[in-house]
């Protein structure tokens, strides 16, 4: 007898579908039978203090990490082998911008868009979009924390993902900087695109999102 | 095709920074020639001696810088987190080892020629038959910088790295410094026939840690 699946019985494919995750590092457990599904096009914030797990949930889901116990599926891809299929759609912006300092702002760009084979106009268009236009030739050696967090919104904006996982991304920005990551969300979720947020700043003013709190590496509650 | 332009792209990457901010270079080529003039004096004037000696200071010198390039190829992608980027990017991660081996092993060439240049200078080597000693020297920086490459990733992760580094790639380079030393040795004292044998020790140890880095660097990296 066959299985249903989701889609069988008229349900969208999960965006994200945990089930039962866990994650020691050593013998710390960082996150803890964590069961967690979230919609395509859903926005969702991970709520919590510090080491309750958000940001290890948010690095499995976006296969930097993998779960010690548990496992589940991402776009509809596995992730414990599929993780290449997974990292195609899906894009992790970190407090922690990953750029090269020797490389300009441009350059940096251009070095991820020749390896995924993307039209490079669109790494001018999204350095405008961000307002790097003429900057976008000066190494990064030079830059603000807030400029490189733009340069790491503008990768994202090239890469245009299908779901967008943003780790606590307006940490130690000023404001310029932090209007240009709440535009890219809104953008996003306008787009229909998945969005989760792990913060314990303020969410970004006109986001409509499920709130997911943590704590202990347990999730504990949903609003 | 698609494997070696992305390959092309890492190696790029690589050796534009290394071009701008001259670590690797800037650092190896005093370390080098100082190591040469030291054992210079040490030796005396004796030209018989220095001649003798010439082949082992050329070669502990590229080793001990080999070990320096290939630390600094995965310092730049640790300082602000790009090695994620790169673990995160839907490429074969086989590609990453390529290319950082080929940026690496083009550094040391570079070394290589500016040591010899000093070497004939200082120790009076004869390069009558250059053909052998620059096979050798072609074969032994492609060994020295795969298995630096290889290493580098998996020391990147211990939190001791500086030290158990050397102490995983000295023992493993060890042929490719005999090999080379006695290639170089003998293609210098008009015995260049008898170099073969060590040369096609140093290729089999390339085609061996090229193709294990290939095959098994992409779990490296991976959690």
């Amino acid at each position: 007898m066959r299985t249903l699946s989701r889609q069988d019985v008229g349900l969208r494919e999960a965006a994200v579908d945990l089930r039962g995750v866990t994650r020691l590092f050593g013998e710390v457990p960082a996150v803890v039978r964590v069961n967690l599904a979230i919609e395509r096009g859903e926005a969702v914030v991970l709520r919590g203090p510090n080491g309750a797990g958000k940001s290890t949930l948010l690095r499995i889901v976006a296969t930097s990490l993998s779960p010690t116990y548990g496992g589940g599926a991402v776009l509809g891809f596995d992730l414990a082998n599929e993780r290449e299929q997974i990292r195609r759609r899906c894009e992790l912006l970190t407090h922690r911008t990953r750029l090269y300092e020797e490389l300009s702002a441009r350059e940096n760009l251009l070095l991820f868009a020749d390896l995924l084979r993307i039209e490079p106009a669109r790494v001018d268009e999204a350095l405008e979009h961000v307002g790097l236009a003429r900057d976008a030739d000066e190494r990064v050696r030079g830059f603000s924390h807030g400029m490189r967090q733009k340069v790491a919104v503008a990768r994202t904006i090239v890469r245009d993902p299908e779901l967008l996982l943003l780790d606590e991304p307006a940490t130690g920005l000023d404001d310029s900087a932090r209007a240009v990551v709440d535009a890219m969300i809104l953008d996003a979720a306008a787009k229909g695109r998945t969005i989760v947020i792990a913060t314990h700043h303020a969410v970004t003013a006109g986001l409509s999102a499920r709130v997911v709190s943590m704590r202990d590496g347990h999730v504990e509650g949903q609003t | 095709m698609t494997f070696l332009r992305q390959a092309g792209v890492i190696a790029r990457k690589d050796l534009r920074i290394e071009i701008r901010g001259r670590h690797a270079v800037g650092t190896m080529v005093p370390f080098a020639a100082t190591i040469l003039i030291a054992f210079g004096f040490a030796f005396g004037p004796g030209r018989d001696v220095l001649e003798r000696v010439a082949p082992g200071l050329l070669w502990m010198a590229l080793l001990f810088s080999a070990v320096m390039a290939s630390r600094r190829a995965y310092q730049v992608e640790t300082e602000d987190g790009a090695l994620e980027g790169l673990l995160l990017a839907p490429i074969d991660k086989a590609t990453v080892f390529l290319g950082k081996t080929a940026a690496v092993a083009l550094e040391l060439l570079v070394l290589t020629i500016a040591i010899l240049f000093l070497v004939v200078l200082l120790f009076d080597l004869a390069l009558a038959d250059l053909g052998p000693v620059v096979l050798a020297f072609a074969l032994g920086v492609i060994g020295l910088a795969t298995v630096g490459n290889l290493f580098g990733v998996v020391a990147e992760y211990a939190r001791t790295r500086e030290a158990i580094f050397p102490l995983l790639v000295l023992p493993l380079v060890t042929p490719v410094l005999i090999a080379g030393v006695r290639a170089t040795d003998l293609a210098t004292s008009g015995q260049a026939a008898e170099s073969a044998s060590w040369l096609g020790l140093l290729a089999a140890f390339d085609v061996v840690f090229v193709s294990a880095g290939i095959l098994v660097f992409g779990y490296v990296m991976e959690d």
